[in-house]
């Protein structure tokens, strides 16, 4: 027995992932289902780092267009002005409004960046059987899944805008090509976060330790 | 079946699969997004034309992103930079073209900012008031293609507008500016499109620009003139005030026509170097091939008399003064005035070789000059001062005929011969003034006034002995006189009394002949009635006459 405990995997049991019930596993490789509630049982989700690298490189590769393309088309008096994410940190910034630059800045362009830089350390980590700050990797991960959920915020804001400027002859907003490529980004690095199987993280400790022990 | 023995050794298969990386299927998510990502990028670049700089001398209200570069009103570009030169003399505009425009970055294609502008020949680039400076473009005519442009200062006045660019050599700008209006008939046909000094400094060139339907009326024979403002010029001829238009009178213009000498023909190619005259009269003169200096000296003062007076032959212009000034002869210790005069008998022989159709023998120097000499030396013609105008006093060289003038000998193997003149009319008149002042001057006014003494002291002599006479006379006369009147005086009272008693006998009502007459009167009245009774009857009854009065009448009565 050590800090980090036995794994539930390590006891040959498994723990579901719906309602937590510790329950024997049916075969090994085939855990079969949740006795409490029925979900699939999984010691480890199939493919976890495969799956999570495929949607952290899309997400990766959707994050260059999300914002080199214009995400708002503003015509105001016949005057077409397209901004990207960037271009409207920028314009908030020179208009003297930091706190909301600041506020798109972070929500924008750092925090999915942060995501995916986040995963990927995560995800090469997890490969190379690393040991080290597990914990701040486990919180990492967390932090990751939490913001998931808030990441959509701009593109919400986005339609919203579309939506209601619509003062036809004096102002328009269009949405750009860009937002598509933002929206596509947070799914998938949400879909990568939701595939990385935390539990990874600590598998390669206990290898560690049993290669040790 | 034999079963060899060694077959036991063979190797099992295995169960287990042999260890593959499995790739699964969810790499085709970003191997997707990839290929969109690629394709959108691939189609951005494709879209994307060429990235130009343009150097201006100044960016105003020129902004990176905001800024855009129209042609015929149409966004071709937009501004990406905007920065100093390395040298912080200059501004490079970095600018994004659209892929449909970048054919026309060719090397002579003009850029320039659009700004509002007010002046009094017009109101441009109101737009840029609500959508902000923008930069015009112009494309060019050259097949290469370029990306570094240098901007031009202003507007290209003809952006987009056919027709051809002239060049004019003027000694100065005048009143003139960009956007000037040129004047063709009183029709506005272009515009100055710019200027600026030759290299020496010595003369301006002015660009202009006249517009398509008007340009072919510019040929090489064409002359342009400054119908700048209003055009006063004060001569010998009076005042004249010459304007093209209201907008040329605010802010100057140019005006071109052909002179009726020059031959029709082909348009004038573009760019074609034309001089730019002062004004219409001068750009309009027929150029003289034949023209011939003449000095004339008058011995009369030459005020009024300015370089570039009219030298008129009986009336018509024939050349002008060139030179006013005063010769000098040292020897003799003199100095009269001297007139240079420059002829152009051409000027004068145009219209007779029409009529005649042949060219006038006075094109021939030799024949000229005998002609000329047998016009001063037998017809008298003799150069004479004469006003211009009465109210500027400004004078005019005439040549006329003068028979009585004495006969001079021409001696034109000079270099600039001496042609003989009169003395002015007004000068002439002088000359006579003064003569007749001068006799008066010579009368002998002191032995008169003594003659007109004597004759006066003898005229009173004689009055007193009149006098002395009379007196005598009063003394001898006056008594018989008066005895003659008393005599007189009896005479008429004894007629007085004569009269008195003839009134009495005569007059009075009661005189005897008054009494018969008027019974004489009576009567005749009377008998005048009888016969208006007389004459009644015979109107009613002529027939009475020879039957007598019936008395049927008189009982209709």
């Amino acid at each position: 027995m050590n800090a980090l405990g036995l794994s539930a995997a390590q006891a040959g049991l498994v723990c579901c992932r719906t309602c937590n019930l510790l329950s024997r596993p049916a075969q090994r490789d085939t855990p079969g289902y949740c006795p409490r509630c029925g979900a699939t049982l999984v010691l480890r989700k199939h493919n976890s780092i495969q799956y999570t690298w495929a949607f952290l490189i899309a997400a990766a590769i959707c994050y260059i267009p999300a914002n080199a393309l214009p995400v708002l088309t503003t015509t105001t008096l016949g005057e077409t002005e397209s901004d990207t994410i960037m271009g409207g940190v920028i314009f908030l910034y020179t208009s003297g409004s930091w706190p909301l630059a600041l506020i798109v800045l972070i929500a924008s362009v750092m925090i999915p960046l942060g995501k995916i830089l986040a995963l990927g350390y995560l995800l090469i980590t997890v490969q190379r059987g690393s040991v080290a700050n597990m914990h701040d990797r486990a919180r990492i991960y967390y932090l990751v899944e939490f913001i998931g959920r808030w990441s959509m915020l701009d593109v919400f804001v986005d339609a919203f805008v579309v939506a209601l400027v619509q003062l036809e002859p004096l102002m328009s907003v269009e949405p750009g090509s860009g937002v598509v490529f933002f929206m596509a980004v947070v799914i998938l690095t949400m879909l990568a976060a939701q595939t990385f199987d935390a539990r990874l993280i600590w598998d390669s400790a206990r290898r560690v330790e049993v290669a040790h022990g | 079946m034999a079963e060899p023995s060694d077959l036991g050794n063979l190797p099992r298969a295995t169960v287990e699969p042999p260890k593959r990386t499995r790739i699964s299927v969810i790499w085709i998510i970003p191997i997707l997004a990839a290929l969109v990502a690629i394709g959108i990028a691939v189609q951005r670049i494709r879209s994307e034309g060429p990235t130009i700089t343009i150097a201006f001398a100044a960016a105003e209200g020129i902004e990176a992103g905001k800024t855009f570069i129209k042609y015929k009103d149409v966004n071709i570009g937009r501004v990406t930079k905007v920065e100093l030169s390395d040298d912080y003399v200059l501004v490079l505009v970095t600018a994004k073209i659209a892929k449909h425009a970048a054919g026309l970055m060719v090397q002579d294609a003009k850029f320039w900012v659009v700004r509002p502008t007010i002046s009094l020949s017009g109101v441009s680039g109101l737009s840029t008031l609500l959508s902000g400076n923008y930069i015009g473009f112009e494309p060019g005519k050259s097949q290469e293609s370029e990306v570094t442009f240098v901007g031009l200062d202003e507007a290209p006045v003809a952006a987009g507008q056919q027709g051809r660019q002239f060049v004019l050599n003027a000694s100065d700008l005048g009143s003139l500016e960009v956007g000037s209006p040129i004047y063709y008939r009183r029709l506005q046909v272009g515009q100055v499109a710019g200027y600026n000094l030759t290299p020496d400094g010595k003369a301006v060139q002015v660009k202009i620009f006249i517009n398509a339907p008007y340009d072919k009326y510019v040929l090489p024979g064409t002359r342009f003139w400054v119908a700048s403002g209003i055009d006063v010029s004060l001569n010998a001829d009076g005042v004249n005030v010459h304007t093209e238009s209201l907008v040329a009178l605010l802010v100057g213009g140019l005006a071109f026509d052909l002179p009726p000498f020059e031959p029709s023909g082909q348009p004038a190619a573009a760019n074609t170097v034309f001089t730019l005259y002062g004004d219409r009269a001068i750009a309009m003169k027929a150029p003289d091939a034949i023209m011939r200096q003449f000095v004339l000296h008058f011995n009369e003062p030459l005020r009024g008399l300015s370089v570039g007076a009219p030298v008129t032959l009986l009336g018509l212009p024939a050349g002008e003064v060139t030179s006013v000034g005063l010769e000098l002869d040292e020897a003799k210790a003199n100095i009269r005035p001297q007139v240079l005069v420059t002829l152009y008998p051409e000027r004068l022989l145009a219209d007779s070789e029409v009529k005649s159709g042949k060219p006038a023998d006075i094109r021939d120097a030799r024949k000229r000059e005998a002609f000329l000499r047998r016009l001063i030396e037998e017809r008298g013609l003799r150069g004479q001062l004469k006003s211009g105008s009465l109210l500027t006093g400004q004078l005019y060289v005439a040549f006329d005929y003068y028979p009585k003038a004495p006969k001079v000998k021409l001696d034109l193997s000079q270099k600039v011969p001496e042609l003989p003149v009169v003395p002015s009319t007004l000068v002439e008149l002088e000359a006579k003034l003064g003569g007749i002042l001068d006799k008066v001057d010579k009368m002998p006014l002191d032995a008169i006034g003594n003659d007109l003494k004597k004759d006066l002291e003898s005229l009173d002599e004689t009055l007193a002995s009149a006098k002395k006479l009379m007196n005598d006379a009063d003394a001898q006369l006056v008594p018989q006189f008066k005895k003659a009147l008393e005599d007189l005086h009896g005479t008429l009272v004894a007629v007085e009394k004569a009269m008195t008693s003839a009134n009495v006998s005569l007059l009075n009502s009661d005189a005897p002949a008054q009494q018969d007459l008027r019974d004489a009167l009576q009567e005749f009245a009377r008998a005048a009635r009888a016969l208006r009774v007389l004459a009644d009857q015979l109107e009613r009854q002529p027939s009475s006459v020879i039957r007598g009065k019936t008395e049927s009448m008189s009982g209709g009565k």
